[in-house]
Formats: structure tokens, sequence, C-alpha cells
């Protein structure tokens, strides 16, 4: 806003230097741009190039050269791969996710953010740790498990496994959300006559509605992370989610399959990337939410 | 509440002791039952190997060298964003994307990136005339340049987070205690270091703890641009428990790769928290 509201009483040489300032804010935030966009820039090239001009290192690979666009990749992608069931499992793990991700943290957020009972501090902490026990320590013990329920190299085991970092992490943002909703709201309606079990559907979730989206939006967000998890429990491609299919199913020994690989990776990861980065705050606040009292 | 604790219980907490027996025994992925009880033979056998120690060498550096990366990066991108001149958003979206995408599908990107032959970034560096004509370096193939490169892409995954965490606590703090302190005479280094980061420092730690947690134990960049090659010469210790615990089918010793992990990412927890705490007095 620096340049905008340079006005007129304000001298010629502190203009100078809010221009030059801007100028380097500018050049700073495209180097930065540049950065983080040209993976995602390459990807959507390599997608739409013909073979011929990818492996030809005569032309110039920042722009389609003289065999045009192409949409053989896609085509590749869509009729000879299992990428249509891997997006469907992809969307059944995720609803799977979300289902019980809310059923337990909905609840569960609402009790550490309005019961008061020793020690709810320390646990809601602590649940909040268990998100950072890393998928890493886990995955060993958790191939033992899923092999016992029997839901090994089945879809089921990811809807079982993604709650372990969705739980907490969603936990956490619902005590959040429901803190701000007034309690005198609530106390309100008891007075009214609702008993507390009452007033929650009435009053509560109504208020806490975009909370609630916004957590099942971050349950299938953390869930399509993920790459640990798939990649161990999953091996059938008919079982495979769709990260995990994209960066497996398109090498075949030496070959790699570009075209069709960024296609997928480009197909699977923006629609993610606008959702994650439109609830960005979100998550934001909900790491640091503990942190600022 | 009760059910949360319960969920949290039997698939975080139980498997988290199962993978203390489970390092202690000789289980595997193909018969079912948890194995027999061996002691510490699987610590011992991880000790005489000497890929352990280059995974754990590489764990290390390269949790420390994306860390100050990153760390350099997020601080003077969080402050170009601040500026919060006309189109910082979509400016924000674009460089937010790194984080955003799913690690694993940028990652093989960025092995494409690296190919041998049709590398982009060398096309890049050629045209920019920072490599000779017809040299061209073997990003994913060459020990040395291969832990740099997933370095590198570590960093690109984790810059964008680093800068709105930063940024987050920055708007945070209230503009009369910053004009106040240059009206005292601080400059904008001071100002930074002396009111803003103690102001924040909670903000801080937390945002470092998650970045460090997932760093030290991530093995997505691992296992899809190099596998743990060439020789073995890039795992780090959670790739390296993929390997052997799921890939070889040794459980029991993969889990006691993996629960070594713990006591140093309590070591990092404890330092972090402690420098954090020193500034906040």
């Amino acid at each position: 806003m620096a340049v905008t509201v340079a006005t007129p009483w304000v001298s010629r040489a502190t203009r100078a230097r809010h221009i030059r300032k801007a100028v380097l804010v500018y050049a700073g935030l495209t180097f930065y741009a540049v950065l983080a966009g040209l993976p995602i820039y390459w990807m959507v090239i390599t997608t739409f190039k013909p073979d011929r001009d990818l492996y030809n290192l005569q032309n110039f690979p920042l722009w389609f050269n003289q065999n045009g666009v192409t949409l053989d990749h896609l085509a590749l992608l869509f009729n000879k791969t299992g990428f249509n069931t891997w997006l469907k499992n992809t969307v059944w793990v995720a609803l799977g996710v979300v289902a019980v991700t809310l059923a337990v943290s909905v609840p569960a957020g609402y009790a550490l953010a309005r019961l008061r009972f020793r020690g709810a501090e320390s646990l809601t902490i602590g649940i909040f740790l268990t998100y950072l026990v890393p998928t890493t320590l886990l995955f060993l013990p958790l191939v033992k498990v899923i092999s016992f329920l029997g839901l090994f190299d089945r879809l089921q085991s990811l809807i079982l496994a993604y709650p372990t970092f969705t739980i907490p992490f969603c936990t956490w943002l619902m005590a959040g959300f429901f803190k701000t909703i007034p309690i005198e709201i609530e106390e309100a309606a008891m007075v009214d006559g609702c008993s507390r079990v009452g007033a929650i559907p009435r009053v509560v979730l109504p208020l806490s509605l975009a909370g609630i989206l916004t957590v099942a939006i971050f349950a299938f967000t953390l869930s399509m992370q993920d790459f640990v998890y798939a990649l161990t429990f999953v091996s059938s491609s008919d079982q495979k989610v769709v990260t995990i299919g994209v960066v497996t199913e398109l090498i075949r020994g030496d070959v790699f399959f570009w075209g069709s690989l960024m296609a997928g990776a480009l197909i699977a990861g923006i629609p993610v990337a606008i959702l994650y980065s439109f609830f960005l705050d979100y998550f934001v606040r909900g790491i640091t939410g503990g942190a600022v009292k | 509440m009760a059910p949360a604790i319960l969920y949290i219980g039997a698939l975080v907490g139980y498997p988290f002791f199962l993978a203390i027996y489970l390092s202690m025994s000789n289980a595997d992925v193909s018969t079912s039952g948890l194995g027999r009880f061996v002691g510490v033979d699987n610590f011992l056998a991880l000790f005489e190997s000497s890929v352990f120690f280059t995974a754990l060498r590489n764990t290390l550096m390269f949790t420390a060298a994306s860390a100050v990366l990153k760390a350099l990066l997020g601080t003077t991108l969080a402050f170009l964003l601040a500026e919060n001149l006309r189109g910082t958003r979509i400016f924000r979206f674009l460089i937010v994307l790194p984080w955003t995408v799913p690690i694993a599908l940028s990652a093989i990107a960025w092995k494409w990136m690296f190919d041998t032959q049709y590398s982009i970034i060398n096309w890049l560096l050629h045209a920019a005339h920072i490599l000779k004509p017809f040299e061209m370096p073997n990003w994913l193939g060459e020990p040395t340049l291969a832990i740099m490169s997933i370095i590198a892409v570590n960093v690109w995954r984790g810059f964008p987070f680093s800068a709105i965490i930063l940024l987050a606590g920055m708007t945070a703090v209230p503009q009369e205690i910053v004009d106040a302190a240059t009206v005292d005479g601080a400059g904008p280094v001071t100002r930074f270091r002396k009111v803003i980061v103690p102001m924040i420092a909670p903000i801080l730690f937390v945002g470092s703890l998650y970045d460090l947690v997932f760093t030290l134990t991530d093995m997505t960049v691992v296992y899809l641009l190099t596998l743990g090659g060439p020789a073995n010469s890039t795992h780090v210790l959670s790739s390296y428990a993929f390997l052997v615990g799921v890939q070889s089918g040794a459980l029991g010793r993969g889990a006691a790769i993996a629960i070594l992990l713990f006591p140093i990412l309590l070591v990092v927890v404890f330092f972090v928290l402690r420098s954090l705490r020193r500034r906040d007095i």
C-alpha cells in the first residue's frame, strides 16, 4: 500500500524511497514465486507436451515446440492405468477418514473446551502432542495391528490409520473453535429450558459449522499428504489411493512415463493444493493456537 | 472425549509400545505373531552396520541443513509478505504451493527435474552459463549431489511453512510496540531480534518443533528421489527403517531403527524448548 497512498505533501525523496522499496519487495516476491512455482509449471508443460518434443534436447523446454500440445498422456493415464480406480479409492478413503475424524473430534473438542475437569489443559496439550508422534515410529507396529485385523492390502487399513494423525490435530482445532463460542449463549439456551445435551445440537453446532467444515477439509488434505502408510499397507493396484498409484504404477522397471506421471500428479495435487491454501490460515492458527493463550 | 482417548490409545499409544517390543524381537512381516524376544540383538547388529551410521549421519545433517536454510528463506519471505503490497494474495498462493501439494507428488516432479538426460535444472544452469556446455551433473546418482538434492527438495517444500508461521506471529505483534522501539532508536535488525522474536517466541517454538519433527522423520523425499542409493549412501533413518522393516521384511530390526529416532526427537525438543525459554525471560 505504501506506493498508492503517497500523497502530495510527501516529499519527492520519500516517494522515490517508497517506490524503490516496492520494486525490491516485488522482485523478492517474484523470486520466491518462481522458486516455488517452477516444479509445478514443469509438471504442466510435461503433461501436455508430446513425447517427441519432450525427449528432444534441441527443443526449448520451457514452452511447447513444433508438435504442439497433446492429450495423449492424459488418455494413457485414464484409459491404460488404474487412475480412475485410484481416484475412486481416494474419495472413499477420504470420506471414511472425515467421518471417523468428525465423529471423534467434535465431541472430544467440545469436552476439552467446555468441561472443567482437573488436567483438562494438559490433556489438550497431550492430545496435540500425539499429533507429533511421527508416522515413521508407528508404521511398523501398525503393520502387525492391521494384519491382525485382516485389513492388510485393503483400503480400510488407511481409513483406520489416517485418523491417528487427523484426530489429534482436528480435536485440537475443534477445541479452539468451541472456545470462541461464548458460553453465555449456551447458558441462555439452558435458561430457556434446554438441557446441556439439548443445547449442543440447537445452539453450539450451528455456530461452529465453519469449524466443522474446516476440520473436515483438513482431515481430507492431511490424509492426502500421507505417503508412508499408503506405501506400507497397500500393494495391490486396485486398492491404491491416487498419490501412491501415480508414483508407483507409472514406473515400469527403468521406464518412467513422465508425461502421464506429471498428468496424474497434477490432477491429484492441484485440487488438494487449492483447498489447503484456502484453509491455510486455520491450519497455522491450529498449529500456533495453543501458543498464543 | 472418551472415544478420542480410546482411539488415540489404541492406534497411537499401543503401537508405540508395540514398537518398543518389536525392536527387541525377531518379528517379520510375513509370519503372524510378534516373533521371539531377542533382547538388544537388533541394536547390536545395527551398531555393526555401516549403512546405519551413514543413515544416522545423513538424518542429522539433513535435518540441521534443512532447518537453517528454511529459517533463512522463510524469514526473508515473511518480511516480504508482511509489506502487504498489492497482489500479495496471489503471490502467497503461488509461494505456498510447495507446502500444499502432496509431497509424494511434488517429489516425483523433482525426480523428473533431476533426470540424468532431460534435467530442466541442467538446462537452466546451462542457459545461465553456470554450467559449461556438456557438463551434466548426475544429481541423484552421485552421493554428495544426491544428499544436496534431497535437502533442496525438503527446503523447497518447507520454506513456505516457516514463512507463514513467522508471518502469523509478526502480525500478532501490536504495531505500537514496534513503533515505540523505532522511536527509541532500534534499527530493523534490533527490532526483529529484541522485540518481535521474543514476543512471538511461543509461536516460533511450536512452528519449529512441528517442522523439525516432520523433517527428522520424513522418508518420502528420500524414498522417491533415490531409494537410499547410490549404494545406500543417502538413506535417512526412516527410509532405512522402511527398507529393512518392510521391503526386507525384518520388522523387528526395522522397528529398532525407527525407535532410535525417538531419543533424537527428545533431544531436539529439549534444545528447542531451552533456547526459546531463554529468550522468553
